[in-house]
Parts: structure tokens; sequence; C-alpha cells
């Protein structure tokens, strides 16, 4: 049933959209996505399949690589890879922030020295000096992924406490001096909407970066199938890996993460 | 001055000062730490401050480093303009043409985000060869979905009531747009160069990995193939050099040219 929203004599009648659920432009975007794949197909077919394979070409070999074991034991390595290096960056930039949050007395080290030194720091950099250091291993891509997060991390941590509720923490400064009850009890609680964000703007660079970490510094994950396509130069499976992750990480931000979000949304009004 | 304003201020002097001590003392510490995991670890693996210095120093008056960094530098330069003008246009395309939202938004800008940047560049590579279009062309693409993302943000954050206001006083688009809209995207196009100018330096370096034979990821490459890790931490350290002298000499006071729009 359509709703609208009076306001008076003389004034338009706005419908509201969410009530009605409407969409403007889903059709639109379902004919230019088909269009674009169109464009695709046509292009393919004047170019050769070295420089560009087809949708034709590439969509039975997405099919093939979930026919095989390999592709799964590699899809498994990279999702270790991201899962344990978010956690790694996450961990110790939190404690980071939190600390500084407690000591402002160091937060200019923190902010303007390490964060701008983490954050300036080239990813490649980290990889190959993790290379020399680790050789090639798990323990490469993780530190070279981790290390490339924290920074990220930070960052909006850093927001994160600083947009905290002050009267809810004064509040429960109030109630009891021990600053662990608090932070367990009340700051950790009241940043749980932006420690996701968080977490989800990590997984979006750690998916960007951990490819490249797994392609020079790695012996396992998707990184390692694509250098392997690479060097055999089998460009229709170089597109359909990339497909895939585009299909993954796509799929789990929308039906996962944003699902997430938007029950926190509704949760916590600080998350605006 | 009442003596509690002076108390005040002395403390806050004091504060800053402490807050100095910290962060100067850090980089000490740090120098200090990794002075003494150079003596414990091999060189080959591990060279001290002063070997990487050297480098350092060597690669300065080196005219080929000069060469490497104008190259990766200037490719950074144009591709943060491409990004920002594709990326502007794409997020301005909905506002304009609203049929556009959902493609736009939910299948362009996620499909984008989600790409991997070693995708770019082996793509790069296959399309261009070993050229500059290669690298201008991945560092764009890497840097597409950050610009979108806030330029994006800076649009929602426009209110309807001042677009109204800019409608009332005009029936010229561009004029509501240059007068009314642009000013107030002001701060979020900076803050999108900002971010594109970080990712640049530390993300698409890659590009320069095999699409390039000048520039520093390239030297990067060829120092790690030589074993020269004391030319990879001094590159390195010459990218945090460049990316703070950027930042601090031409964003920050960018930055500073706006003051935060004030809501009618």
């Amino acid at each position: 049933m359509s709703k609208s929203l009076a306001l008076g004599r003389g004034f338009r009648v706005f419908p509201l959209r969410r009530e009605t659920g409407d969409k403007p432009g889903v059709v639109t975007a379902w004919v230019l996505s088909v269009l674009l794949l169109l464009i695709w197909q046509g292009a393919a077919m004047f170019m050769p399949p070295y420089l560009l394979p087809s949708p034709a070409e590439v969509f039975p070999l997405i099919v093939e690589l979930f026919s095989t074991r390999s592709f799964y034991y590699h899809s498994a390595m990279s999702l270790w890879h991201v899962a344990a290096s978010i956690t790694v960056a996450f961990a110790v930039s939190l404690v980071i922030a939190v600390l500084a949050h407690f000591q402002p007395v160091i937060r200019k080290a923190v902010y303007e020295r390490l964060n701008l030194f983490l954050s300036s720091f080239s990813t490649i950099g980290w990889t190959f000096l993790a290379i020399m250091w680790f050789g090639l291993n798990e323990f490469t891509v993780i530190f070279a992924v981790a290390v490339t997060l924290t920074p990220f991390a930070l960052s909006n941590l850093r927001t994160s406490l600083e947009e905290l509720d002050s009267e809810a923490v004064e509040m429960a400064a109030s109630f009891g001096r021990s600053r662990l009850r608090n932070l367990q009890l009340v700051i950790l609680p009241l940043m749980v909407p932006y420690i996701f964000a968080t977490l989800r703007i990590c997984l979006g660079v750690a998916w960007k970066v951990v490819l490249t970490a797994e392609l020079f510094g790695g012996a396992s994950g998707l990184g390692y199938l694509v250098s392997r396509a690479r060097a055999n130069f089998e460009i229709p499976t170089l597109f359909a890996i990339f497909v895939v992750i585009v299909c993954f990480v796509y799929l789990t931000d929308k039906y996962v993460l944003d699902v997430i979000h938007r029950r926190l949304r509704k949760n916590y009004a600080a998350l605006g | 001055m009442l003596p509690s304003d002076s108390q005040g201020t002395s403390r806050l002097s004091r504060f800053n000062l402490m807050q100095s001590v910290f962060a100067e003392g850090l980089i000490v510490v740090a120098l200090v730490a990794w002075w003494l995991g150079s003596l414990v670890l091999p060189s080959y693996a591990f060279p001290g401050p002063g070997e990487v210095f050297l480098a350092m120093g060597r690669l300065l008056v080196d005219p080929d480093f000069a060469v490497h960094s104008f190259a990766t530098a200037s490719r950074i330069l144009i591709a943060i303009v491409f990004a920002m003008l594709i990326g502007g246009g794409l997020a301005m395309l909905p506002r304009y043409v609203p049929e556009f939202g959902v493609f736009v938004n939910e299948r362009v800008r996620p499909i984008m985000n989600s790409f991997p940047s070693i995708g770019w560049a082996i793509l790069g590579s296959i399309w261009f060869g070993v050229s500059w279009t290669a690298v201008i062309f991945v560092q764009t693409a890497i840097l597409i979905p950050f610009t979108m993302i806030n330029i994006s943000e800076g649009l929602r954050e426009i209110s309807s009531e001042e677009q109204e206001m800019a409608r009332s006083f005009t029936r010229n688009k561009w004029r509501a747009f240059s007068l009314v809209i642009f000013p107030m995207l002001f701060p979020y196009l900076v803050t999108a160069v900002r971010i594109s100018y970080g990712v640049a330096w530390k993300i698409s370096l890659v590009a320069e990995l095999f699409g390039a034979r000048i520039g520093l990821g390239t030297l990067i490459l060829q120092s790690q193939t030589n074993n020269r890790i004391d030319i990879v931490f001094a590159v390195c350290l010459m990218i945090v050099v460049f990316f703070i002298l950027g930042e601090k000499l031409v964003l920050a006071p960018l930055a500073r040219l706006y003051r935060a729009p004030q809501r009618i």
C-alpha cells in the first residue's frame, strides 16, 4: 500500500519511498549491466583472446575453477590470510588507540609519528622486506597485509573513540574509577558500530592487497593461482579468478556486512 | 591575566612539551631498536640505520634516482587528476540523472572497489605493455573507487534546502553548481585528493612492477631481485619523505583553505 506525506493544501505530496519500497533505476541498472556484458562480448570478438577473452570463454572457466579441489584450497588460504591479518592489525590498533585515548600525552607520538610512518610506507616495500626477512610463506603474506591495514584501522578507531558519547563516558566514570571496567562495560560496547565499520574498511583493503602479497611472497592463496596463470599466460583463467574475487567480495559486502551494518544502525543510533 | 589563566597556560605548554618529548622520543627509540636489531641480524637481511641512510644519501645524488622519482611522482599526479575527473563524474551522475543511481552506486562502485589492485596491474600490462599509459591506467583504476566514495559522501551532505535556495536564485544549473554546490563540495574534494595521494604512494606503486621500466616501484623490484635490501629500505624511506613533504607542503595548506560549511 502506498502512503504519502501530506504537507497541507497547496503543497506537493511526496511519496515516502521507504514505505512504498520502489527504487528508481533498478531496471536501468540491470539493462546497463547486460549492455556492458554485451559490449565486453562484442569487443572480445575483435580482439585476440590473450588480450580480452570473451564472457563466453570466461564463464565456463569459472565453473571449471569451482570443480577443482585446489581452487577451494587456495580460496580458503586467501580467506585465512585476510582473516589473520585483519585480526592482528585490528587487535594491535585497538590496544594502541585505547592507550592513546586514555593517555593524551602519547597521542602525538601515535598519530603524528607512528601512524604517519605506517600510512606512507609502501605495501610493496613491506612485502619485499618480509620476503627477505621471513622467506616465501604464509607469515610473510599475513605480515605484509597486517602492516598495510594497521594505519587504516588506527585512524578509524581514533575517530570512533573521539566520537564516543561523552555523557555516557562521564556517567560511567561517575559509577566507577576502574578504567578497565569502564572500558569493558561502557566504552567497548559503545564502540561496537565503529568497530564493525573499521572491520568492513579493513576487509575491503585486505582483499585489494592480499593478492599482491600472495603473488610475490606466498606459496598458496588466490594470488598464487594468479601468479601461476600469469606465468603460463592463461589470460582467460586470470579473468575467471578476478571475476570470482569481485563476486565474492561484492556478495559478502552486500548480503553479510551490509545486513549486519543495518542491524547495528538500528540498535546503535550513534552510527548515524 | 588571571592567576588561573596563567596556571592553565603553563599546564597546557607543559602538556605540549611532554607530547613532543614522547613523539620525538618514539623516533629515537625506534632508531635505537633498529640499530640494536641490525647488530644481531645479518646485514643482508636487516641493514642498520647507518647503511640505509648512506644508501639514501647515494640515491639523493644519483641522477637516475631523480628520474625514477620524477616518473613516479608525475604518474601519481596524472592518475589523481584522472581519478578525480572520472570518479567525480561517476559520483555526480546519479545527482543529475537519478535513473543511473542504482547502476553507479550498486554496480560500478562495488565492482571497482572489490577489484584487486594486482588484477588491474596485470591487465594494464597485458593491454598497454610496458608504458606510461599502463601505469597511469592501473593507478587511475585503483584510485577511482576512493574518489567516488568521498565525492558521493560530500554530495550526500549537501542538503536539499541549500540546493533549493540556489535554484530559487538562478535557473542556470552551471551557475548554481559553480557558486553553491562546488564550494560546499570543496572540502570533500580535498579529502578525496588527500586519500588518493596516500593510496597512490602506498598501494598503487604495484602498477610499476609490471608496466614500467622506470619508477620507484621498478627500483624496489630491481633492488629486491639483486638482494640489495639496503636500497629497498632506502627507497621505501624516501617514499615516506616524499609523502610527508607533499602532505605538509601542498595538501595540508589546501585543506586549510576552507571552513566547514555552516548549515542554514
